[in-house]
């Protein structure tokens, strides 16, 4: 091959970019394979395989096959773009051999598009895309650009992707390449060069973010005649592979950075240490520098302009610390990979002792456009000090994972979200780690932070190389700062005592945190640490070890906290803590897997006897609970969650329920319970269970709580109810209804069902336990709340439980999202209204209702329009007419993670209704003294408890629990309320006494144990519902149950993950 | 000191390997003589031509490149790459970077070393498979990853482990 001078490059670039052009003779059709690492790992080899296999049949010669590199969209590989002369380019993603060959014949061959198949039209950059209209066919698909994971991104180092072969040089040039190099060799000198560089404010990419610029000055400046160029391709940062892609895909780009860096500097040799993880990285580069060498484009006189550079590869060998700058010249000079102390910085003595540069990839990837384009150009992109673009590998628990480029400054929720699709399978974000082991996670409170270097750092964390891991509530960020720590401790090159001796000591602590064994105190040492090892260890990893930790510290500190002191590992991930996922994710620690066993070896007696161990309402539980278990069920990573909830119910529904026997008085203190619902109720059973005399107070003429007044009866049939309930009583609690707690200057009366006082009530009892629950409404402050026809959703749930006939509009409006909203919704409609529809004020995704329950909704008619919020009520003589509402639109994240619905200025409308129920919240009981209780309130009004307990009050012998203390919460969050309370009560009162704590004795079921040899993937059973026209004609159970063949099926889907915990 | 070690009675070199093994560590050898700094690729090459770098092998290079023994044997242990017991037939690399991780690749891992029955770093007694950890495969967008030989696996599932050892004899 000639070696090339300027004139040549362009005569090479035209002809390459006149054969892409596709014509009506030679060359009709072009089909690319994109084949970077990811796409051959999901068979693009085959695939392109497959494809010349039917090309050849066809026997067609106006037909090609190329390949590209990666196409940035990891999990839709295998993707081809297809082109016809004269139509639009078309991409198919998740492409097979089978694929391939239809797509040929019919596409290719006749050209029909298949719908089904295709990912997008047209090509990502702007800058070769078909300039024609759409054609017929592929008018409803999406352009590329269209698609937010491809649209928002801005490909300045990715500009090439999926455009060229990296084995081939021309390719490359027709792209611009080299131009730049011979640019800076003609027509710049060395100052020039920095000059335009520094302009452009570019800053290491690899992570320090270092301005490069003010490097390659420094090395300019140094005296000597041997300099070296270096380039870091040792991406060991697990979670990034940035890097990886331009090495396989467009290696020249980071050969021609390479060149210019040494004009800058006057180098005349540069290596490239790649990591040995790379092999087609490593191929690509050498296969590279060969074509360049030949053309003349590396070597003795480039270009002809007298400059002489050369490279090398040169391959790492599996360690990490080789990424680090001294490190790295260290590993290169034939040594362990051990980083040197600095001064002397590497631009004055490096690699042999000689002034050395040592870039990035992605940094010296963006060189040869920022000397063609100018500094400018560059640093019009980005913020005012973090300029430019930044690649990031999008990762972990997100919908669209790949490599995503975009100007530095955007939030960093809009990544994730926007871009990245959100968290897949209804999950909730918890965190994002930047940085890799040397950064932080940033939490839902921050997605609104824009990444950049000054911004990130703020929040303790870095951004590092790239790498972005999403990570849903089912990881545990102690799990994941052990993970970092035991990382780095196998890669720490030893030579310093705080790293190597720090990162083992760390790494203890923290095991023994997720292992069960962490100690008060723990927490404390691991920052001591991480102070001193940041401040001594001699080089960047050692200084960023502790990061991780004191990042997930600062936002996460309940969660080690949950660890040491409750024994408890939120995330259900540290398997020291539990025997099963499902059990430990349960509020109330239910034994799920010896109820399955039990179910399956058709003992239903024993199962409801289990069932009660823990829980005094099995049945309601089975037919209302959140079932958070269902949420950590192993089953889910292989086809679907057991279907807990249902399964409890069938015991519930099919076994008996064991006889109850009044429980003797053994102790004097008498406890007063305020509140007959699921957590007074509880208390009062435990309480009663361990021989004490206890009195239940209610308001209402029912017991119940929020379970007969705010849930209806097609939810909750009241004979299973008041079986529940009278089988606490039977225990020989007793109970008295229709009765208020006052202030003794309201007088009373002796008779039965009226009120008593509080000093009567702290007199009379040993211990009273505030469980009044959040039973009203939070008013909504608009105009015309008091017109006839608004109500709150509680309070018309409550008239219509309490037998009394509410109003009901014939167009009901309701304004909520959560359960309330539908409660109200669908005893509307059954009541009689024509129309019912739930105004949302955000989207779908972000109501709080249970699914099932917004299903069945709207299964029922009852509409629900989104991103509505209601500005105030009008009515006529003091009758609701209609609502004004307006549209909302999605602003900033707040902090739950959610976009904070913001009114779209000008945009209102009128929505008529002669009912609105408001659905926005609970709050607790006006009438009830808190002061005279003696507690102390919160902002929202909710009962304060002393810290380090679970429901004492700032009042002795004064207990809470409930939404009264958390806000309105779920039925089994009250029953573990009711549960902790009856302990905190006893221990207190034995305290007082100066007695020992005693735990009651409970009977020991015999749990049988099967375990499937083979476990095969099972969708689950579908559960039966009542006829949807039929049942809103009243109040009749909806959901059926399982019939005995389904629960058996069902149940027989348990992994019983308890036994695997004992055997593993 | 050297000539202590070098007098070792333990296995030479000329026992567990061929001839032409020995003359291809040679050939490597003596291409990168002169070349300062070029232990690495001398230990990379020799390993991809006869599979591992016992001591005697080390002895070898250090007295072909005039470096310390002590040297070869302090890079050996360095890099992760380098391995001093031969390997099994087929290297199983189970990855374990962030996103593996976050993905559940420890539960591979374990049902790996369950199968196997070995642990990380070891090689199954008929000498079939070795196992390994890495950290992050860069392939991140098909997490959890591993890798059997040159074979990429992607999305993986502890009930898929078997089935796929089972195609490598």
């Amino acid at each position: 091959m000639p070696r090339l001078k300027i004139e040549q490059l362009y005569k090479i670039k035209g002809e390459v970019l006149r054969s892409l052009v596709l014509d009506t003779e030679k060359n009709r059709a072009r089909i690319t394979v994109h084949m970077g690492t990811c796409g051959i790992s999901s068979g693009a080899d085959k695939v392109l395989e497959t494809l010349q296999d039917e090309l050849a049949s066809s026997g067609r010669e106006d037909i090609s096959i190329t390949t590209s590199g990666c196409a940035g969209i990891c999990n839709r590989e295998p993707l081809i773009t297809i082109e016809r002369v004269g139509e639009e380019p078309v991409k198919y993603a998740d492409v097979d051999e089978q694929k391939a060959r239809q797509i040929f014949r019919e596409h290719v061959l006749d050209g029909n598009v298949n719908p089904d198949w295709v990912f997008a039209r047209g090509w990502e950059q702007k800058d070769v895309d078909f300039e024609g209209p759409p054609s017929g066919a592929t008018e409803g698909t999406s352009h590329i650009r269209d698609i937010p994971f491809f649209g928002m991104q801005d490909p300045v180092v990715m500009k090439n992707r999926g455009l060229i072969q990296a084995e081939k040089i021309e390719e490359y040039i027709s792209r611009d390449g080299y131009f730049a190099a011979a640019k800076a060799l003609y027509q710049m000198d060395p100052d020039e060069i920095i000059a335009e560089i520094k302009k452009s404010g570019i800053r290491g990419r690899g992570g320090a973010g270092f301005p490069t610029g003010m490097k390659w000055g420094f090395a300019a400046s140094s005296r000597g005649e041997t300099k070296y160029v270096l380039c870091n391709a040792d991406e060991g940062d697990p979670g990034a592979f940035m890097d990886r892609c331009v090495l396989e895909s467009d290696p020249h780009a980071v050969l021609e950075g390479m060149i210019i860096a040494a004009k800058a500097i006057g180098s005349h040799q540069g290596y490239i240490y790649c990591r040995a993880e790379y092999p087609l990285a490593v191929r690509m580069l050498n296969l590279a520098i060969d074509q360049a060498r030949n053309y003349g484009l590396l070597g003795k006189d480039i270009l002809g302009s007298g400059f002489d550079f050369d490279l090398e590869v040169y391959r790492g060998a599996g360690a990490f610390v080789c990424g680090e700058e001294t490190a790295l010249m260290t590993s290169i000079e034939g040594k362990r990979g051990t980083p040197r102390p600095r001064p002397p910085f590497p631009a004055i003595q490096g690699l042999w002792k000689k002034p050395t540069i040592l870039n990035n990839v992605e940094t010296l990837a963006n060189v040869a456009q920022i000397i063609l384009k100018g500094g400018k150009w560059y640093g019009s992109m980005g913020t005012r000090r973090s300029k430019g673009t930044k690649v990031f590998a999008l990762t972990g628990d997100v919908r669209n994972v790949g490599l995503v480029e975009v100007p530095m400054g955007m939030p960093i929720g809009t990544i994730i979200y926007d871009i990245g699709g959100g968290i897949p399978n209804g999950k909730r974000f918890k965190a994002v780690q930047l940085g890799g082991p040397s950064g932080g996670c940033i939490p839902v409170q921050h997605l609104n932070t824009p990444v950049d270097y000054e911004s990130i750092t703020r929040l303790g964390a870095i951004v590092g190389s790239g790498g972005m891991i999403v990570m849903d509530e089912d990881k545990c960020v102690v799990d994941v700062a052990r993970f970092f720590m035991e990382f780095c401790r196998d890669e720490s090159c030893g030579k310093c005592t705080p790293c190597r001796v720090g990162t083992q000591k760390m790494l203890e602590i923290l095991t023994n945190i997720c292992e069960g064994k962490g100690k008060e105190g723990d927490i404390e040492t691991l920052e001591k640490w991480a102070d001193i090892i940041k401040n001594t260890a001699l080089c960047g990893l050692g200084q960023t070890v502790p990061n991780p930790v004191l990042s997930t510290l600062r936002y996460f500190r309940d969660e080690y906290e949950a660890h040491i002191r409750d024994g408890r590992c939120p995330a259900v991930v540290c398997s020291a803590f539990f025997k099963s996922p499902c059990m430990h994710a349960c509020p109330i620690n239910m034994d799920i897997p010896s109820y399955m066993a039990l179910i399956r070896a058709g003992r239903l007696n024993d199962a409801y006897k289990v069932l009660l161990k823990t829980n005094p309402f099995p049945a309601i539980c089975g037919r209302v609970c959140d079932h958070k278990c269902e949420t950590k069920c192993r089953r889910a990573t292989l086809d679907a969650p057991l279907d807990i909830k249902h399964l409890k119910r069938f015991i519930t529904d099919n076994g008996s329920r064991p006889p109850v026997t009044p429980v003797p008085i053994t102790r004097k203190e008498k406890i007063a319970v305020i509140g007959a619902g699921p957590s007074g109720l509880t208390a009062a059973k435990d309480l009663a269970l361990r021989g004490y005399g206890v009195t239940v107070f209610d308001r209402f003429p029912e017991p119940g709580g929020m379970l007969r007044w705010a849930i209806p009866a097609y939810r909750l049939p009241r004979n299973i109810l008041d079986n529940e309930i009278n089988d606490i009583l039977s225990l020989g609690v007793e109970l008295r209804c229709n009765t208020r707690v006052v202030l003794q200057s309201e007088g009373t009366s002796a008779a039965e069902g009226s009120d008593i006082s509080w000093d009567r009530l702290k007199k009379d009892f040993d211990a009273i336990y505030l469980a009044i629950g959040a039973q009203q409404s939070m008013p909504m402050d608009i105009e015309g709340y008091d017109l006839d026809g608004v109500s709150g959703a509680i309070e018309f749930l409550r008239e219509l439980n309490l037998g009394k006939t509410p109003y009901v509009g014939k167009k009901v409006a309701v304004i909520g999202g959560g359960n309330s909203a539908i409660d109200a919704s669908r005893s509307a409609l059954r009541l009689g209204a024509r129309e019912v529809t739930i105004l949302y004020r955000r989207r779908r995704e972000d109501m709080p209702a249970q699914d099932e329950e917004i299903h069945a909704a709207e299964e029922e008619g009852v509409k629900i329009r989104y991103l509505i919020a209601p500005l105030r009520a009008k009515g006529v003589k003091g009758r609701l007419k209609k609502v004004i509402c307006r549209h909302m639109s999605l602003g900033d994240f707040d902090a739950s993670g959610r976009r904070k619905s913001v009114p779209k200025l000008g945009d209102e409308f009128a929505f008529d209704a002669d009912q609105l129920i408001l659905a926005i919240g609970q709050k607790t009981d006006d009438a009830i003294h808190m002061e005279a209780a003696g507690v102390t309130t919160t902002k929202r009004g909710f009962i304060e408890i002393v810290e380090g307990t679970k429901s004492q009050t700032a009042s002795p012998m004064v207990f809470a629990g409930g939404d009264v203390v958390s806000g309105p919460d779920t039925v089994v969050g009250a029953i573990a309320a009711g549960h902790h309370a009856a302990i905190e009560i006893d221990e207190a009162i034995r305290e007082k006494n100066g007695e020992s704590a005693e735990v009651p004795v409970e009977e020991e079921i015999e749990i049988p144990v099967t375990i499937e040899e083979e476990i095969q993937e099972t969708p689950r059973v579908c559960l039966c519902e009542s006829d949807c026209a039929e049942r809103i004609k009243d109040f009749r159970e909806v959901e059926l149950g399982f019939s005995q063949e389904e629960a058996l099926k069902e149940a027989n889907r348990c992994l019983r993950c308890d036994v695997e915990a004992e055997t593993g | 000191m050297l000539q202590k070690s070098g007098l070792d009675t333990k296995q030479t070199e000329e026992q567990e390997f061929t001839a032409e093994e020995l003359a291809s560590v040679d050939a490597i050898i003596e291409h990168y003589k002169n070349k300062p700094g070029s232990l690495i690729p001398v230990l990379e090459e020799i390993q991809e031509a006869i599979g591992y770098l016992p001591k005697s092998v080390q002895r070898r290079v250090a007295l072909g490149l005039s470096i310390p023994f002590s040297e070869v044997y302090g890079v050996v242990t360095f890099y992760s790459f380098f391995t001093m017991t031969p390997k099994g037939k087929h290297t199983i690399r189970c990855c374990l970077g962030t996103a593996c991780y976050v993905r559940g690749g420890k539960r591979i891992l374990e049902k790996l070393t369950q199968t196997l029955k070995v642990a990380p770093g070891e090689t199954t007694s008929d000498r079939r498979f070795s196992l390994e950890t890495v950290r992050c495969l860069g392939a991140c967008g098909l997490a959890p990853v591993v890798m059997v030989d040159e074979n990429t696996y992607r999305q993986m599932k502890p009930s898929k482990v078997s089935e796929i050892l089972e195609a490598y004899e």
